[in-house]
């Protein structure tokens, strides 16, 4: 139980799910675009084990803030996709909220000396 | 909430349908490959598959923790795994798991031991209804000396009329009775009750009803069982009620069964404290109505009025008193009786006095338990510490921590689980080895039983030292991480050195602990021995006795009772295999009758009237029991005729009264100077007998024919005088044979007599000295255990520092250092703990004896065979436990240990 590569592990967790929640807002995706949108959206910032997306996807899923259904992809293959729930729109809410409020005050330390 | 109940139904649902999650699972992630591995090759990568892989990471474990999310109770099939896996470690090394359960289990059968008796004694209700409002009421005579004593019947009838705190108030007290009349007759124990004895404790008979008030007055014969003698001699058949059974050889009618969880009086230090078979009214005659200050032999029991505190109650009592004082004749409160009253719970006055003893007593096997598990620690720390490289394995394999927690955990379980069996198996054998007598004193401890509370709390104690013992050797994992074990050994160096300091004050300890227990052991061993080598005055060998009592309803006149003392003589004598026959009041061992007694011509101080033990024998008394005689002769046949006015004194009285001179032929008589008994020649002198505990001071004793005593003692209609008979049969060979026989003569003479007990006098030489040797096992057992904890405590803690030490033994092993010198450090290194211990204990030991002293026999406190034995036997077995992890250090061999380093 090292402690610190534990901690380190929560905060990229919770901002994972934060980020996979964002991701869905403009409407379902299946777990490739999710991981591509990061990608992108992160300006690659977040170099993350692509695997690493699943387990936070289905935790999600589990708990209630996402919906997954399977379809058939654009290329004609089988594929999952997730959507936010009414629950899922709120965490998000609830959650940027409170990001907001702490990178807030994070700058003002930061850039008010 | 509704996160919790959605990730339900989605779990439900996926272990239903276990393939297609399964399949879901796969084709995600395939999907997810597939689709990178297109976009790769449009990029134009070379393997584009591998490259996808690559940004994927590890495709089985991430496949692995997402079964392990959906799984319905998370971690259960890895949990599975790890306990199949413990189960096979500890199998293969069957020696430390064997160490480690028997530790645990002392430790956890000793507490369980002692939980069950404080359950039994002090948790258990008392199955009263409000048992809590309670309480029971004594008279004092504070100025006699007297703080608790029983109420007579007239004080009570007093305090009954006039008291206001109390909602009911009843009286009771034990009597035996003689239950005849269908099937064996049999001697059972009695109560006699007020009528609302039973609504004052808020139980009513299930079969039948309680007494009313106007059955509680004499002549009313009626009768309420208990349970368990219902269900034994009546097949619990409920027709009984309204029938007539025999009590003593009158009829009474049976009106009422209690309930099988009913038990009055409850058994305790209480006065009246013999759980009943049977109630019958208490009905106060005219007679125990007649006088103040005698016959104090009823217990009071009374309910508090709601909203009455038990200090109002008691200052209330504290009025009452002088009111009844005052109805006192002035002759006897002059002589300072003057009755105080005083109330105490129920509940106290049954085991109040034994709940500080029973939680200090459980207090200490707590804290053996705690050395139990620090030193199970130890073991497993030796173990870890040679275990830390597969554990850096299994992390740097990927191995999360909580997974390692989660093995420990199963390891420690298994073994705590099987030291939890084990130590139920010894608490049940070691409250069942409590001899009677001693549970007698104790109350509930006769029915101290393994129940669901007892189990609970042993559950919870396993579970205790599972996370205390799996923990403490994770506490040490955690402290470096993987790369470090693999890499080198500073990790360790550190680790010793600060765990090492608490692990060798711990092994001290445990040395000096045992010290200390194994020289009380010693002492009460040699004790024991002195006891049992004393001369109690009499040889038990051979001799059976029985002991009857003749109901006084039946044998009213002297006439019934000495014709069937002879009738009884005669046919036990015409017994085939019988060397002599005696009768007698009472056996040795025990004492009945206490008289005052004058000698001829010595000058008796007023206030200092010598008293004596008096057994009234009939037969070849001194023979049959082969007892010594000092002066003169034992009683001859013809003596045993009235009026013969003859005595045998004891050594004791003929060295207090006549010392240096010849006792035979003084004289002696009962009661003061002025009495009218006749003077009583001394015609023999015994030697002094045991009359109770064996080793104590003998008392006075003197011996009269029992044909001599006065017909007015025997036809008292009160008084139960001369109806106790103990019947003593000297056999030729073994005397066990003879109980049978003696039991078919006697059921011959009077066939509804009930025989209370026929016993080899042998097992009742054993009995009265059952205390010393239970306290002596106790004490022999805790100093076993001590010592046996010790020996593990100091082997796990050698045991470890050479696992630590492996690469330096091998290295001095290199360049050189012979085994021997080896494994002299390595016994060095335990030899100072020890000798550590062994001083401090033997200073301890020094300082504490001198309280052990008053339960010693003839033993000194500094008694050197104990004092020499006790470290020669701690020193042994504490060789053995260095000897054998120093013949491991010596076994290393340096190329293996390097190379593996």
């Amino acid at each position: 139980m090292g402690a610190d590569p534990s901690k380190r592990a929560d905060l990229l967790q919770g901002t994972l799910e934060l980020l996979i929640l964002r991701t869905l807002t403009t409407g379902e995706k299946h777990g490739y675009e999710i991981a591509e949108w990061i990608h992108v959206a992160s300006a690659e910032a977040l170099s993350v084990e692509e695997g690493a997306l699943y387990p936070a996807l289905h935790r999600l899923e589990l708990r209630g803030l996402l919906t997954a259904a399977w379809d058939v992809s654009a290329n004609n293959r089988r594929a999952k996709y997730y959507r936010l729930t009414a629950n899922g729109r709120k965490r998000l809410k609830d959650t940027t909220e409170s990001w907001r409020r702490t990178s807030a005050a994070i700058n003002r330390v930061l850039e008010g000396t | 909430m509704a996160e919790w109940l959605s990730s339900l139904r989605l779990r439900l649902r996926a272990l239903l349908r276990r393939r297609q999650l399964e399949q879901d699972l796969q084709d995600e992630v395939a999907f997810h490959l597939a689709m990178r591995e297109d976009q790769l090759r449009t990029s134009g990568a070379i393997d584009a598959g591998a490259g996808a892989r690559r940004r994927f990471g590890s495709v089985t474990k991430i496949r692995e923790d997402l079964r392990e999310a959906w799984a319905f109770a998370p971690r259960m099939s890895s949990l599975l795994q790890d306990l199949k896996y413990a189960a096979r470690t500890l199998r293969r090394s069957r020696g430390f798991a064997v160490v480690v359960v028997l530790t645990l289990g002392l430790g956890i059968g000793a507490n369980t031991a002692f939980f069950s008796i404080i359950n039994a004694a002090l948790l258990r209700p008392l199955g009263y209804a409000d048992a809590d409002r309670l309480v029971s009421v004594h008279e004092g005579f504070p100025q006699r000396g007297i703080d608790r004593f029983p109420f007579s019947a007239l004080d009570f009838d007093d305090f009954r009329s006039y008291q206001q705190s109390f909602e009911r108030v009843a009286a009771y007290r034990n009597v035996p009775f003689e239950l005849s009349g269908g099937g064996n007759p049999e001697r059972i124990e009695g109560a006699k009750v007020s009528a609302n004895l039973f609504r004052t404790l808020g139980v009513n008979p299930i079969v039948g009803r309680s007494f009313s008030t106007a059955e509680d007055r004499p002549g009313v014969n009626v009768a309420i069982l208990s349970w368990g003698l219902w269900q034994q001699r009546y097949a619990a058949n409920p027709s009984i009620v309204g029938q007539t059974i025999q009590l003593d050889r009158q009829p009474y009618t049976v009106i009422g069964i209690m309930p099988a969880t009913f038990v009055f009086p409850r058994r305790g230090p209480q006065f009246n404290s013999q759980p009943a078979d049977l109630w019958v009214p208490i009905a106060f005659t005219e007679r125990e109505r007649a006088e103040r200050a005698t016959m104090h032999n009823n217990s009071v029991i009374a309910r508090l009025k709601d909203g009455v505190s038990l200090q109002a109650a008691r200052a209330a009592l504290d009025v009452l008193a002088g009111q009844i004082a005052e109805s006192y004749p002035p002759v006897l409160r002059k002589a300072g009786f003057s009755p105080r009253l005083a109330a105490q719970p129920l509940r106290e006055e049954i085991s109040g006095q034994f709940e500080a003893p029973l939680l200090m007593l459980q207090a200490a096997t707590g804290l053996v338990l705690l050395v139990a598990c620090a030193n199970v620690a130890n073991l497993i720390l030796s173990r870890v510490a040679g275990r830390t490289r597969e554990f850096a394995v299994r992390t740097a394999l990927g191995a999360r921590p909580r997974r390692l927690v989660q093995l420990l955990l199963c390891e420690a379980s298994l073994l705590s689980v099987a030291g939890g069996v084990t130590g139920i198996t010894i608490a049940y054998w070691a409250v069942n080895a409590v001899p009677a007598v001693i549970a007698r004193t104790i109350p509930g401890l006769q029915d101290v039983a393994i129940d669901l509370r007892v189990l609970a709390f042993t559950g919870v104690m396993c579970l205790a030292t599972a996370v205390i013992f799996a923990l403490l050797p994770l506490a040490t994992l955690d402290r470096g991480s993987p790369g470090d074990s693999l890499r080198d050994d500073s990790s360790r160096t550190t680790l010793a050195s600060r765990k090492l300091r608490i692990q060798r004050g711990f092994v001290v300890s445990t040395v000096g602990l045992a010290f200390v227990l194994l020289v009380g052991a010693g002492l009460f061993i040699r004790s024991f021995a002195s006891l049992m080598s004393t001369d109690i005055g009499f040889r038990p060998a051979q001799v059976v006795t029985a002991s009857m009592t003749l109901p006084r309803t039946f044998y009213t006149t002297a006439t019934s009772v000495r014709t069937f003392h002879e009738s009884l003589y005669g046919s036990l004598l015409a017994l085939p295999g019988v060397r002599s026959v005696a009768l007698a009041t009472n056996l040795p061992l025990t004492t009945y009758d206490v008289r005052a007694f004058t000698p001829e011509g010595a000058n008796i101080p007023e206030g200092a009237q010598p008293t004596t033990h008096l057994t009234w024998v009939h037969g070849p008394y001194f023979e049959t029991f082969r007892m010594t005689l000092r002066h003169g002769r034992f009683f001859v046949n013809d003596e045993h005729v009235q009026n013969r006015s003859v005595v045998i004194i004891n050594e004791k009285l003929a060295d207090l009264f006549w010392p240096g001179e010849d006792p035979v032929g003084k004289r002696l008589k009962w009661g003061i100077a002025a009495s009218q008994a006749p003077w009583l020649t001394v015609v023999g002198v015994v030697g002094n007998v045991a009359d109770g505990p064996i080793g104590a001071e003998p008392g006075l004793h003197a011996y009269e024919p029992f044909r001599q005593l006065p017909e007015f003692f025997l036809n008292g209609a009160v008084n139960q005088f001369g109806r106790d008979v103990k019947a003593a049969v000297l056999a030729h060979g073994e005397p066990r044979a003879l109980a049978a026989l003696i039991r078919q003569e006697i059921s011959t003479l009077d066939r509804e007599l009930a025989i209370q007990n026929i016993e080899l006098m042998d097992q009742q030489v054993s009995d009265i000295v059952a205390p010393q040797r239970f306290s002596t096992l106790l004490v022999g057992a805790f100093a076993a255990v001590a010592l046996f904890l010790a020996s593990v405590g100091l082997y796990g803690l050698l045991a470890f520092t050479i696992t630590q030490r492996t690469r330096e033994i091998a290295v001095r092993l290199a360049l050189g250092a012979e085994r021997r010198a080896v494994m002299r450090m390595v016994v060095a290194q335990g030899a100072q703990l020890v000798a550590i211990g062994l001083t401090a204990g033997l200073v301890v030991s020094l300082g504490l004896t001198r309280f052990v002293t008053s339960l010693l026999y003839r033993t000194n406190q500094y008694d050197l065979v104990t004092f020499i034995t006790v470290p020669a036997v701690l020193a042994a077995a504490a060789f053995i436990a260095c000897a054998l992890p120093a013949w491991r250090a010596a076994r290393v061999e340096p190329a293996t240990a390097l190379r593996a380093e």
